[in-house]
């Protein structure tokens, strides 16, 4: 239960301004009370003002006394203009450090220990999300202790010359965090109502964009512009009919600060010409209080304004950080070593399983006992989810063990094994994917020539036809080669890393037979070499290739 | 500067008139807010003048309150108005800029479609499209809105004190204004260009660090990797850490290009004032004025410094439309001609009506190529409809006679009967005739009907039950030619006998080509083509 008032150690908001906002709360004081500094300036500059104008009315202000103040005053602002500068300064220095800190957080975690969640929505938090942090960084908290300053020295300043001007204020001052609780809601509703609608509309044209072929084949193209339209239409009434009622709400608070300048003009106006005898303190008012009163309560409404307009960054910045915690809770596949570089494991190859059970997040699948020697070749087989591919994982590390163990080399396959026992396999993985780099380069970025690689995986004539030749880059897409091209891609690729162990997961899925067979025939190409090849499949060709079977999950 | 200019005409065209009332209410924003203090300070000074003279009850009092109070309950009022005005526009803009994308990028050829498909390309066209969001809201009206503020105001201040005061404001104000936003533009265009660029590239990397992982950790390079993305990171970083410097420098320029305009706005009263031409209430207006006007000047920071962002993004994004005006031939059915004509050097062979060929070849040997060739997706030699090259015919004609399966079919969000009906309204005893031909209307029936809702990119389906859902929206274009790439792909054989069978059934007058790695020898093909 949380008691009314006070804010709950485990609250959302409590958390998100923990992670956020404490670590760089130095930074974001001195920012707030350099803007503060700079506020305080008005007065003095108001006053400035106040002294010449009456001078006017009085007539004992000559050209000279006025081109003083007039330079006074731009001093002032000058002065006023660097102390924003310099608190803008602090505050971007603190969002750049968060920025830096929850992406470096993400770059060095997600790969090594991923949690399952898509790449893509990995990315766009880390490049587009993350920065969402730094308005609410550098507005908020700004925006807060400027309100908890200046208004409250501008009423006492009002109150020193007239009393019904420092009420005026005084009243529409805390209504106005009455009405910043509803026009906050509203303004977090409005802005929370445009971003899904403009995400909606987003999901719309990634829908369409990524089905784009199938509507040009099916001459739809008209069609689904129009049906485009219409939705976006009706996404657009609905969120009129929203922003109508959130820009009413928030048209209050600027309503309150027009009619507060008004009012204080009217009545210094009316008390000038003596029609009203109340509101200041035993002398009247004179022209130049009223000047400084007029210049002040714009000022004092501002601060409000401002912390009104931060409200959804913070808003925003609130989701932002659900996301990262989400994703720290979110149980991740751990990694066996560093995935470092290293100098390969010593000793005569041997690789040795015994009443290994893995440890995959929620879950652990036993494997199956294994003696494989140098040159040996052996095919993993059994029904989809038995482990066959998990097996091939733990014997590359890539997954930790419950129980049991590996052993390589003669060694145990444990954290200071396993970096080194690694520079001694390939591994051809069941999904392509080609990052955005040249071809030459991720079959091999150590620059090794792979011309005779692609000869032994009869991937020579892929290249070939490709624009750029081994520069191409073939892109998340593939860049328009076949599955059974890419396969035999990963196999020069494997070919090229040059380990004394292959590990296959599923090379022969999704291709023709005669595919297959080249698939097949480099393997077996391999294993002459030298190679020790270990394949997880449920083709049964290739599992009849391969020296010895062992049936996972049996 | 063009894309730019075509991605504006596409915003400010979407809904001129709101586009229009907006900006009007915007420039009557400002100048209440110029008038509000203006009248306020007049009205204050004129009062200690007369109140000092100790002629106070011949004031009139009534008109410059009222005055007051109008432009204070009315200036919240054009607020509200211009705000809802100029939402309305942006909506209707954003989904002008989308609808006007979906249609460009209908026009591509058939690789540059499939590169649609992967993510980075999906989500670098939506950041585009949401850069250009803010074109006319953040930029284009608070220009425009400013300046016209600025010449309205000139105008009354020449009229009510004197040229000095005036052309002192609009001088300041509008060289400085000039001088601050040129330089902000100029220096702002590199580093968010950079910091752009670094965005996509750490981007991307993070996407080929994560789906790359095994390969970086048996390769010992997943340190590096990692790395490697901290150092773009810090680049992309310190470019805007630059874009801030230089944003906060002209911040900091206009700040002071407000106070002196305020203060020479003093001066140039003073000196009307010592001069005797004008009186001190009068004297007090322009530094008001010069103060309110500050409004017209802060909002352009912003805007300025997404302008590059927002040019690279349109350049990008607004594709021209540069083949829409080709000659087309209609097709003429000749007798004797054959419906589909083939020579190429791979392949050789026609087609007639009611003819169903099985295209075969191992992976990589251009089936897939072959058959975007024949559906005009891709530039094609020795390829005939009834005589005339694909490219040749006009496109509403072609895909009115020929339609085509992909081999990477994908599905939309919506109904089972949005997905179906995609090319066009079809009535209930024909959706149920053709989801029968696929052997689907059972499991549509299990699912409530054609009215079952799919998720995004057609989730909620089986891939095979997706497969036959595309095959059945092909065959409801009953086109005299119907392509097929890999149909019977995630079909155990039982079913995949079924579709073959069903599609002849529904169809029977089509001439049918179909790319396949199994099942080449099924009773429906009457030939085979090799590749």
């Amino acid at each position: 239960m949380t008691r009314p008032g006070t804010q709950d150690k485990n609250s959302p908001k409590q958390r998100a301004k923990d992670r956020i906002i404490a670590p760089v709360s130095r930074d974001l004081n001195r920012a707030g009370w350099l803007a503060v500094l700079a506020g305080m300036l008005w007065p003095v500059q108001a006053a400035v003002i106040a002294w010449t104008i009456s001078g006017w009315v009085a007539g004992t202000q000559d050209l000279g006394g006025t081109i003083l103040a007039a330079a006074l005053f731009a001093a002032l602002g000058g002065l006023r203009a660097i102390l924003d500068h310099r608190s803008g300064a602090f505050l971007f220095r603190a969002a750049d450090k968060t920025v830096a800190r929850e992406r470096a957080a993400i770059l060095r975690r997600e790969a090594r220990r991923p949690a399952g969640t898509g790449s893509a929505s990995i990315a766009a938090l880390t490049v587009q999300k993350v920065p969402v942090l730094q308005p609410w960084i550098t507005r908020y908290h700004v925006a807060m202790v400027r309100v908890s300053v200046l208004p409250v020295l501008f009423l006492l300043l009002s109150f020193s010359l007239s009393w019904v001007v420092g009420l005026t204020l005084l009243v529409a001052g805390p209504l106005i965090p009455v009405f910043m609780a509803l026009v906050g809601m509203a303004a977090e509703d409005a802005s929370r109502k445009q971003m899904v609608e403009i995400g909606a509309m987003n999901n719309m044209l990634l829908d369409q964009l990524s089905a784009m072929t199938d509507i040009r084949l099916l001459g739809a193209t008209d069609r689904a512009a129009k049906d485009f339209e219409t939705r976006a239409e009706g996404l657009r009434e609905r969120t009129m009919a929203v922003l109508r009622i959130a820009f009413l709400s928030s048209t209050v608070l600027e309503l309150f600060a027009a009619l507060g300048v008004a009012m204080v003009a009217v009545f210094v106006g009316f008390t000038l010409l003596g029609e009203v005898t109340f509101g200041s303190w035993g002398t009247p008012l004179t022209v130049g209080e009223g000047i400084f009163l007029l210049l002040i309560a714009p000022e004092f409404f501002q601060p409000l304004r401002d912390l009104a307009t931060a409200w959804h960054d913070r808003a925003a910045g609130y989701a932002v950080v659900e996301e990262l915690d989400a994703l720290d809770r979110a149980e991740r596949a751990e990694l066996v070593g560093h995935g470092e570089r290293a100098a390969p494991l010593d000793g005569v190859f041997h690789l040795r399983s015994t009443g290994a059970v893995a440890s995959l997040p929620g879950r652990q699948i036993r494997l199956p006992d294994l003696s494989l020697d140098a040159g040996e070749t052996l095919a993993l087989t059994g029904p989809s989810g038995a482990g066959k591919s998990t097996a091939l994982a733990a014997i590359a590390g890539l997954v930790p063990l419950a129980s049991g163990r590996i052993e390589v080399c003669g060694q145990p396959l444990g954290a200071d094994t396993a970096d080194a026992w690694r520079a001694r396999i390939a591994m051809i993985p069941q999904r392509v994917h080609f990052p955005d780099i040249a071809l030459c380069d991720w079959l091999s970025p150590q620059g090794a020539d792979p011309g005779p690689a692609l000869d032994m995986a009869e991937a020579t004539g892929i290249v070939a036809p490709l624009p750029d030749g081994l520069k191409t880059r073939l892109g998340e897409t593939g860049g328009g080669i076949s599955g059974g091209e890419a396969r035999r891609l990963m196999v020069a690729r494997a070919i090229l890393a040059g380990g004394d162990l292959i590990l296959a997961d599923e090379p022969t899925a999704d291709l023709d037979d005669v595919t297959a067979d080249r698939v097949i025939a480099a393997l077996l190409r391999l294993n002459a070499d030298g190679h020790t090849v270990i394949v997880a499949t449920h083709d049964p060709r290739l599992a009849k290739a391969m020296g010895r079977r062992v049936e996972v999950g049996a | 500067m063009r894309p730019l200019l075509h991605a504006l005409r596409l915003l400010v065209g979407a809904a001129p008139r709101a586009m229009a009332q907006g900006a009007a209410l915007s420039v009557v924003v400002l100048l209440m807010g110029a008038a509000l203090l203006g009248l306020s300070g007049w009205f204050i000074t004129a009062t200690g003048i007369a109140g000092l003279a100790g002629i106070g009850i011949a004031f009139d009092v009534f008109r410059p309150s009222a005055g007051v109070r109008f432009l204070a309950l009315g200036r919240t009022a054009a607020r509200y108005g211009e705000r809802l005005l100029t939402h309305d526009a942006t909506l209707r803009a954003l989904a002008a800029l989308r609808v006007s994308l979906l249609r460009a990028h209908a026009r591509m050829g058939g690789r540059a479609l499939a590169r649609l498909r992967g993510e980075g390309v999906l989500t670098r066209i939506v950041s585009d499209v949401d850069a250009l969001d803010g074109l006319v809201l953040r930029f284009v009206l608070p220009v425009l809105a400013g300046a016209l503020a600025h010449v309205a105001v000139f105008v009354a201040l020449v009229w009510l004190i004197g040229w000095a005061v005036a052309a002192v404001i609009l001088g300041t104000y509008l060289v400085a204004a000039i001088a601050v936003l040129t330089w902000l533009g100029r220096r702002a265009m590199a580093p968010a260009a950079e910091a752009e660029t670094q965005a996509q590239i750490l981007s991307r990397g993070v996407i080929d660090m994560i789906r790359d992982r095994e390969a970086l950790i048996l390769s010992g390079g997943l340190g590096d990797a990692e790395n490697r993305l901290t150092g773009i990171d810090t680049q992309a970083r310190a470019a805007t850490a630059r874009l801030d410097r230089v944003e906060r420098h002209a911040g900091l320029a206009l700040a002071v290009t407000v106070a002196l305009a305020a203060a020479g706005a003093l001066v140039a009263g003073g000196m009307l004032l010592s001069s005797g031409v004008i009186d001190p209430a009068q004297a007090a207006i322009g530094f008001f004025v010069a103060l309110a006007l500050a409004e017209t000047l802060l909002p352009l920071r912003r805007g300025i410094v997404e302008l590059g962002r927002m040019a690279d993004a349109a350049a990008r994004v607004m594709v021209t439309s540069e083949d829409a005006a080709k000659s087309a031939r209609a097709p003429q059915t000749l007798p004797g001609t054959p419906l589909l004509t083939v020579a190429t050097p791979k392949a050789a062979f026609t087609l007639g009506p009611g003819e169903a060929v099985a295209l075969t070849g191992p992976s990589g040997s251009g089936k897939t190529t072959l058959l975007l060739q024949i559906a005009g997706l891709e530039p094609a030699e020795g390829v005939l409809i009834y005589g005339v090259a694909p490219a040749d015919m006009d496109e509403t004609d072609l895909r009115h006679r020929l339609a085509m399966l992909p081999q990477r079919s994908a599905l939309i969000a919506g109904t089972l009967r949005d997905n179906l009906t995609l090319a066009g309204p079809a009535d209930e005893a024909d959706l149920w005739e053709v989801l029968d031909a696929v052997s689907l209307a059972e499991h549509v029936r299990q699912r409530g009907g054609l009215d079952a809702m799919l998720g995004e990119g057609g989730s909620g389906l089986s891939g095979g039950q997706a497969r036959r859902l595309a095959i059945a929206r092909a065959l409801l274009r009953r086109p005299q030619i119907l392509l097929l790439d890999e149909p019977t792909e995630g079909l155990d054989a039982e079913t995949a006998n079924a579709v073959l069978n069903g599609v002849r059934r529904f169809l029977p007058e089509a001439a049918i080509l179909a790319a396949l790695h199994r099942g080449a020898d099924h009773p429906v093909f009457d030939r085979a083509a090799m590749l």
